[in-house]
C-alpha cells in the first residue's frame, strides 16, 4: 500500500512536535532561576544558560525566602509584610496560586518526614507550625528575639531557629509543638544547617565571624571556625561533606567548610554582600544573591572566580533554581 | 544613563554600609540590623540628593522673584538646620527607634490573638501585579491621611501648642517644611504607623513615594512667586495655595475656625470637606496669636523646642479664657 503523504506527513510533524515539546521542557527545566528582590517586591527571572533577565515581575511586599514543595512542582514564595505565600511554578516561572493570611512568614521549610511546614516571623517574634497540606496553623510560639533561619534533624523530631537578636538557638520540639530548649551561640547568629552526620548542628554567626559548631543533643558549642567578617548563611555543595558560607559584607566572601575535619578549605571574594546561595547540580556554578549591590553573583567553581553579575533588583535575597545540587 | 547612576548611587551606598555603618553596628553586636542599616543609608543619600536638588532648582527661583525680600535672613537658618535633620535621618531614624517596637508589640499581640492586621491589597487584588496602580493607590491614601493629620494638629489644643512652631516662622521658604517640633515629629509618625497598621506598609515604591510627598512639601513652602494656572492650583498644592495656609490673618468671614488649606499633595480634599481657600494674593505668613510667645519665630532649635513644651503643658491647665 502506497503510504498516504498527508498523513505521513501529520504523524512527522507530531513526532517533531513530540520531540519539540520535550526538548524545550527539558531546556526550561535547567534554565530558570528565581531571585526575590525583598525591597522593590518583585521577581527576577533568570536563564541560567545565557544569565539573562528574562522577566522581572511584581509579586507582593517584601519576598525574602523561597523554597520548592518535596515534590517539586511549585516554589514557595514568603511574603512577608504581605502576609502570603505566593506558589510559582520553578520551570516557567508562572504563578499557581496564593494562600493569604499566613501571618509574616520569613523564612519557611518543611520537616524531612514532610509532616510540618514552619515559617519564621523576625519582625514579630514567633515561630509558626503549620499543616503542611493545607497550611493550617497548627501552633504559634513565642520566639523573642527575630527569629531567622531555620534547621531539622534528621527524624524530623525538632526544628532549630537561631535568634539573631538575643544571641541563642531554640529547639522546638515537633512532635509536642512546644519549645524544648534555648541555648547561647556567638553573636547574631543567622544560618543554622544540620551537619550530614546529623550530630553537629552548624550556626553562622555574623557578628563574629565564625561558624559555631554546637552538637545539638547536648546542647554544647564544641568550637567556632573563622570564617570571614559577618558570616550569613550555609549552602551545601551537594557532596555531602562541604557547606559553603556566605559572609555578607559589602566586599564580602564566600568561605568552603568541610564537615569532617570542621576546618575553612577555601575562600573566595564574592562583593556586594552575598547572602543566600545555590549550587548547579553539575557543581560547576555558585549563585548568590549580592544583597547590597543589586546583582545574583554566579562564581565558576572551576576557577573560584566571579563568573558574570547579573543585574536584578533592589536588595535581592533568595534564589533558586530546580537543576540544584541539593538543599540539605 | 540611568542604569549608569543607579549603579554608582548603589556602589556609594554599599561603600558607606561597608566603611562607615557596618564597623560598629558588628562591634555593637547589631549585626542583624545592618539590612535595615542599608536601607538607612538609601535613605540618607536620597536625602542628600533631595537637598541639592531643592537649593539647586529653588533657591534661585527664591532669589529670582521672591515673594518677600528680607534684608536679615538669620530666621531661616533654623529652619535649615531641621530640614538637614529632617532629610539626612536624624529625627526619622530617632522616631523609628522610639516608634518600631511599639508597633511590633501590638502587631504581634494582635497575630496571638488570631488577628492578621489587613492590607490594601487584600481589599483589592489587582494592586499586587500594578506597581503603578499602587503607587498611585498608596499616594492617594496617604494624602488622605495626611489631610486628617494636619486637619487635626490644628484642631486638638495639646496638637497646635507643638504644631505651632512650624506656622511660626515669617520668614517662610523652601526650608521651612522641617521645622516641626520633635513631638509633633513623633505625633506625626505615630499616625503613620497607625495608618500602615490598618491598611499595610506601602510597597517597595516607598521611597518614590516619600520623595514624591517631600518634593511638593519644599516646593509649597518656596518664597517665590510660582503659579500653577488656575487648573493646576486646583489639582496640587502650589506655593500660593499653601501660603494662605500659613497666613497671618485671613480675610474677614473667610477665617475657618483652625485654619485652611491643609492637604500636602491633593486640594481636592479641602474641596470635599469644605477648608479650602482660594485667592490671589500672597499674603505675609506667620501667627498673629496662639500658644507660643512671639520670640518663637526667631528662636534657636532648643529653644523652640522648650517653648513648645511649655505650649503643650499649658494646654492642660484650666483657664477659662483660652480660645
Amino acid at each position: 500500500m502506497i503510504p498516504c503523504p498527508v498523513s505521513s506527513i501529520l504523524r512527522l510533524t507530531g513526532k517533531l512536535l513530540v520531540v519539540l515539546l520535550l526538548t524545550w521542557n527539558i531546556a526550561a527545566e535547567a534554565g530558570l532561576a528565581i531571585a526575590l528582590n525583598s525591597a522593590e517586591g518583585t521577581i527576577s527571572l533568570i536563564d541560567t544558560e545565557t544569565y539573562e533577565v528574562t522577566g522581572k515581575v511584581t509579586v507582593c511586599k517584601e519576598p525574602h525566602h523561597l523554597m520548592p514543595t518535596p515534590d517539586d512542582k511549585s516554589v514557595i514564595v514568603a511574603c512577608a509584610a504581605a502576609n502570603q505565600l505566593v506558589f510559582f511554578d520553578p520551570v516557567s516561572g508562572r504563578e499557581q496560586k496564593r494562600i493569604r493570611d499566613i501571618s509574616d512568614p520569613y523564612q519557611l521549610g518543611y520537616s524531612p518526614d514532610r509532616k510540618w511546614f514552619v515559617a519564621t516571623s523576625l519582625r514579630l517574634d514567633r515561630v509558626d507550625l503549620y499543616d503542611p497540606v493545607d497550611f493550617r496553623l497548627k501552633a504559634r510560639l513565642p520566639a523573642p528575639r527575630a527569629p531567622s533561619h531555620m534547621a531539622f534533624d534528621n527524624a524530623s523530631e525538632f526544628v532549630f531557629v537561631t535568634l539573631q537578636d538575643s544571641n541563642e538557638v531554640m529547639a522546638i520540639h515537633l512532635g509536642t509543638q512546644k519549645i524544648a530548649w534555648v541555648m547561647p551561640v556567638a553573636a547574631t547568629p543567622a544560618g543554622i544547617v544540620m551537619a550530614p552526620d546529623n550530630r553537629y548542628l552548624l550556626v553562622a554567626s555574623m557578628g563574629e565571624g565564625v561558624v559555631e559548631v554546637i552538637e545539638w543533643r547536648f546542647q554544647t558549642s564544641v568550637r567556632k571556625v573563622a570564617t570571614d567578617t559577618a558570616a550569613h548563611n550555609l549552602q551545601p555543595r551537594g557532596d555531602g561533606r562541604h557547606f559553603f558560607v556566605s559572609n555578607r559584607t559589602v566586599n564580602g566572601s564566600i568561605s568552603l567548610l568541610d564537615t569532617k575535619t570542621m576546618t575553612v578549605v577555601d575562600k573566595f571574594d564574592v562583593p556586594g554582600g552575598p547572602d543566600d546561595m545555590m549550587v548547579r547540580a553539575d557543581g560547576k556554578e555558585l549563585w548568590a544573591t549580592a544583597r547590597f549591590a543589586r546583582k545574583v553573583q554566579v562564581i565558576d567553581l572551576t576557577t573560584k572566580k566571579l563568573k558574570i553579575s547579573i543585574p536584578v533588583g533592589s536588595s535581592p535575597h533568595g534564589v533558586f533554581f530546580l537543576n540544584h545540587a541539593g538543599l540539605r | 544613563m540611568i542604569s549608569a547612576f543607579v549603579d554608582g548611587f548603589v556602589e556609594l551606598q554599599g561603600w558607606l554600609l561597608d566603611r562607615v555603618v557596618q564597623p560598629p553596628l558588628l562591634a555593637m553586636g547589631m549585626g542583624s540590623h545592618l539590612e535595615m542599616a542599608f536601607d538607612g543609608v538609601e535613605f540618607f543619600l536620597c536625602g542628600v540628593l533631595q537637598l541639592a536638588a531643592a537649593y539647586l532648582l529653588l533657591r534661585p527661583l527664591e532669589a529670582l522673584r521672591p515673594i518677600e525680600v528680607w534684608t536679615d535672613r538669620r530666621a531661616v537658618r533654623v529652619d535649615v538646620l531641621y530640614s538637614f535633620l529632617d532629610r539626612l535621618g536624624v529625627i526619622p531614624l530617632l522616631m523609628f527607634a522610639l516608634l518600631a517596637p511599639l508597633f511590633a508589640l501590638v502587631d504581634g499581640w494582635l497575630r496571638f490573638e488570631g488577628i492578621i492586621p489587613p492590607q490594601l491589597e487584600d481589599l483589592v487584588p489587582a494592586l499586587e501585579s500594578r506597581p503603578l496602580a499602587s503607587f498611585v493607590a498608596y499616594l492617594i491614601l496617604i494624602d488622605f491621611a495626611e489631610y486628617w493629620r494636619h486637619r487635626l494638629s490644628h484642631t486638638l489644643r495639646w496638637w497646635w501648642a507643638l504644631h505651632a512652631i512650624h506656622h511660626s516662622q515669617r520668614q517662610m521658604t523652601l526650608w521651612t517644611d522641617s521645622r516641626n517640633h520633635l513631638l509633633d515629629d513623633l505625633s506625626s509618625g505615630f499616625w503613620f504607623a497607625l495608618m500602615a497598621l490598618l491598611i499595610g506598609v506601602p510597597p517597595g515604591q516607598f521611597v518614590g513615594l516619600l520623595i514624591a510627598v517631600r518634593t511638593v512639601e519644599n516646593l509649597s513652602h518656596v518664597n517665590a512667586r510660582l503659579s500653577f494656572g488656575r487648573l493646576g492650583e486646583r489639582l496640587l498644592v502650589s506655593p500660593r495655595y499653601h501660603r494662605w495656609h500659613h497666613a497671618l490673618e485671613l480675610p474677614t468671614g473667610r477665617q475657618y475656625r483652625f485654619g485652611c488649606n491643609f492637604p500636602v499633595l491633593f486640594p481636592v480634599w479641602d474641596q470635599i470637606f469644605g477648608t479650602q481657600y482660594l485667592a490671589q494674593e500672597m499674603p505675609s505668613t506667620g501667627l498673629s496669636d496662639g500658644p507660643l510667645p512671639e520670640s518663637a519665630a526667631q528662636s534657636g532649635f532648643w529653644r523652640q523646642q522648650w517653648e513648645g513644651i511649655q505650649a503643650l503643658l499649658a494646654t492642660f491647665r484650666p483657664n477659662p479664657h483660652r480660645r
